[in-house]
Parts: structure tokens; sequence; C-alpha cells
């Protein structure tokens, strides 16, 4: 058996499935064999994927061996009693075969197969990126926590001052009174006033560092959907082989879809809030 | 008109921070009674030892969804009158429809501004004046 070039060994599992196979009791046969030793450390690269054709391939020669053994031992009368599932495993392996052809004829079993060791970085990249959302989301709502009561704090001092000014002007102040409300006055505006002017100043700084992560996202996301792209091609392209037409403009219907990612040329879907109240309105809601 | 600054709300949202959101545009508001709760099967469970007058749900949550926890405070008695204001992603127009018809006192689609919420608040407020 080579290892270098695994189609060789794919046409014998084929050939072996499609033409040879012949209807002893095969399933029992199949079943009884333990699961190639490959199959249990298939990894992503095509190393391994190679390992396991071959170990299917050796696990096809030995069943052809079996089966042989055992028809010889039972003689013709068995094939006569299983016609059915041999003309099931003939179809099943036409199918297979045909399969295996024209992906490998389009090319598609090689981007396939890149695509899908490409999956699990995709994953990565994903949780990277809702890692680093949800990361900048939580600085900011605790940024916006501290400034919050800070601008609140400016504007109750402010209020407090400006109506004892009020009464100053309104020639309702002894001068006692006045002499306390202009000494609380100057140290509101040169040290309570800047410092939490700058205490809240910070904040923005903080808030205005923590989208940071747009940068980092973006790169990942770029990424990310040419993957996407790559598979949706990909399978789309397989789909259009193997799908009946009938088949094809069946929609999935479901009330749980998330954000409307775009909306342009669809009529399901609304757009704003507007859209939301005038659609309500229009039922009588 | 007056609305009780200490009525009772429940925030649904599967995720912590748009309950964080919610909870501080009601406090800008004036209400500071908030709880939360991170799905509508836990939601159930607060709604039914009592409480509360007003929920404020998401759609899409794990365990039991938004639309489900509106047609299960409408099945029961003693929340039925409970208003239940929608603030969700999903913006397909059959998702409105089927919230309004299950009794959904209100639907926001996300994003949403403050603005909006207070507006939505106030209409609910109103209707509850005028039963």
């Amino acid at each position: 058996m080579t290892t270098t070039n695994d189609s060789t060994d794919l046409e014998a599992l084929f050939d072996s499935i499609a033409s040879d196979y012949t209807p002893v009791a095969p399933a029992p046969i199949v079943s009884a064999k333990p699961p190639a030793p490959a199959a249990a450390s298939v990894g992503d690269d095509s190393d391994d994927l190679q390992a396991l054709f071959d170990s299917v391939a050796a696990e096809s020669q030995a069943i052809k061996v079996e089966t042989q053994a055992v028809q010889n031992g039972l003689g013709d009368t068995s094939a006569e009693s299983w016609p059915q599932q041999e003309t099931v495993f003939n179809r099943i392996g036409q199918m297979a075969r045909s399969l295996h052809d024209t992906l490998g004829l389009l090319g598609y079993d090689k981007m396939l197969e890149k695509t899908v060791s490409a999956l699990p970085d995709a994953k990565d990249r994903l949780a990277y990126i809702a890692n680093l959302t949800e990361q900048a989301a939580c600085r900011v709502l605790n940024a916006t926590d501290v400034a919050v009561p800070l601008v609140d704090d400016i504007e109750n001092g402010a209020k407090n001052l400006g109506a004892r000014w009020d009464k100053v002007f309104a020639n309702q102040m002894g001068a006692d009174e006045f002499k306390q409300l202009a000494t609380e006055t100057r140290a509101f505006l040169n040290s309570e006033l800047p410092q939490k002017t700058k205490a809240t100043h910070a904040q923005l700084t903080e808030i205005m560092m923590a989208q940071d992560f747009q940068d980092l996202t973006g790169q990942v996301i770029k990424k990310v959907v040419s993957l996407a792209q790559d598979l949706e091609s990909g399978l789309m392209s397989v789909l259009l082989e193997v799908v009946p037409e009938t088949k094809r403009t069946e929609e999935v219907t479901s009330l749980m879809n998330g954000p409307v990612v775009s909306a342009e040329g669809r009529t399901d879907v609304v757009v704003n809030q507007e859209q939301v109240d005038d659609l309500l309105d229009s039922l009588g809601f | 008109m007056a609305v009780d600054p200490k009525m009772r709300f429940l925030v649904v949202d599967d995720f912590s921070t748009m309950r964080r959101i919610v909870r501080n545009l009601l406090k800008e508001l004036g209400f500071t009674n908030v709880d939360e709760a991170e799905d509508g099967a836990i939601a159930l469970q607060k709604l039914q030892n009592g409480g509360f007058e007003f929920v404020v749900t998401d759609w899409n949550m794990p365990n039991m969804d938004g639309l489900t926890l509106l047609q299960s405070i409408r099945a029961t008695p003693a929340l039925k009158h409970l208003p239940v204001l929608m603030i969700t992603a999903e913006a397909k127009k059959e998702n409105i429809i089927a919230a309004a018809q299950s009794g959904a006192s209100g639907y926001i689609v996300k994003p949403f501004t403050s603005g909006t919420l207070s507006e939505k608040l106030n209409k609910i407020f109103e209707k509850m004046a005028q039963v």
C-alpha cells in the first residue's frame, strides 16, 4: 500500500465496495471490525487524513479476504438469500464513488480539507472577539459608574451655590452669611470643581481607550469573514451538485435570528424603531 | 402623570452588559428598584415569588426565550396584568406581530436610545393609568 497517494487506495476501497463486495452477512463482519486505528487520532492536517484513508483501505482489503473466506465456506446459497442487500450496498458504493470522483474532479476535496482545518482557528478568533468586546463594554460601564456621581456632585454643588447667590441678588442675605457664601464659592471654583472635572476627564479618556478593541477585532473579523466566504462558496458548490432542484428554495423560518445584519432588499424586517411603531399602529396595537 | 418611582422592575437578558445598560437607563429615569434575571426561566421564578410591577425582557435567550416568558406571564392569573416591554435585536415583522399578539406591552428593537426607552415606558404608564 502506498502512503504518498491516497487515491489509489480509495480506488481500491470503492471498487471493492461497488463491485467486488459479495453479500454474505456483510453487516456483522463490518461492525465486528475494530475501529480504524487512525480514526481516534484524526487531527486537522492532511497527514492524519492520509493515515485514515490508508487504514480504511487496508480494512476493506481485510474485509474482502474475510468475505471470500466466508463465502467459500457457505457456498452460493447465501448470495441468493441477500439479493436486496446486494443492491443496496452496490448503490451506496456507487454513490460514494460518484461523490468522491466529483469532489476530486472539481478540486473540492483539497479545498474543503483546507477549510475544515481552519475552522478550529476561526472558533478561537471568534472567542477572542467576544472576549475583547465584553472587556470593552465592562470598562465603559465601569467608567460611567465612576463618572456619573462626579457629574451629579458638580451639578448639585453648582445648584446649591446658585440658589444662595440668587438670595444675595434678592437682598435676602446678611453680611455674615454672604461672607460664608463667598468663601464656599471660592473653594468650589478653585478646588472642588477642577478636581471633579479632572476625575471625569480621566473616565472619558478611559472610555476612549476602551475602544481600542475595534482595531484588534476588526483585523480578526476580516480573517474570519474571508474563511466563512471560502467555506460558503465551497459548500454551496457541493450543494448545487448534490441537492435536487426542488429542495433548493426551501427557507428556514425561525423567530430567533438575532440582529438583522443586512436589511438590503428585504421586506420582512424592520430597520428602525419608527418602523416597529408604524407596524404595531397599523395592526391596532 | 405620577408614576411610583419605587416601582419594581425585572430586567431579563442573557448578556450582563445589556442588563447593566437597561438598569442604568432606568436609574436615569428615576427607577432604582431594579432586579435582574439572565433568562426566561429564572425570570419566571422570580416573578412567581411576587413583588414585581414591570418586566423588561430580551427575546433570544437560553433555557426560556422572551416570547415564551411573555406567553407564560399572560397565561398565569397572578402575573397576567404585568406590563412586559420587549427590548430585542429580533427585527422581523413576524417577530413584532407575534410579540404583539402574545400581549407584549411594547417592542423596542436594538440598538435603541434612552429616549426610545423613556417614550415607550411613558406610553405604557399612560395605558396602565387608563385601565
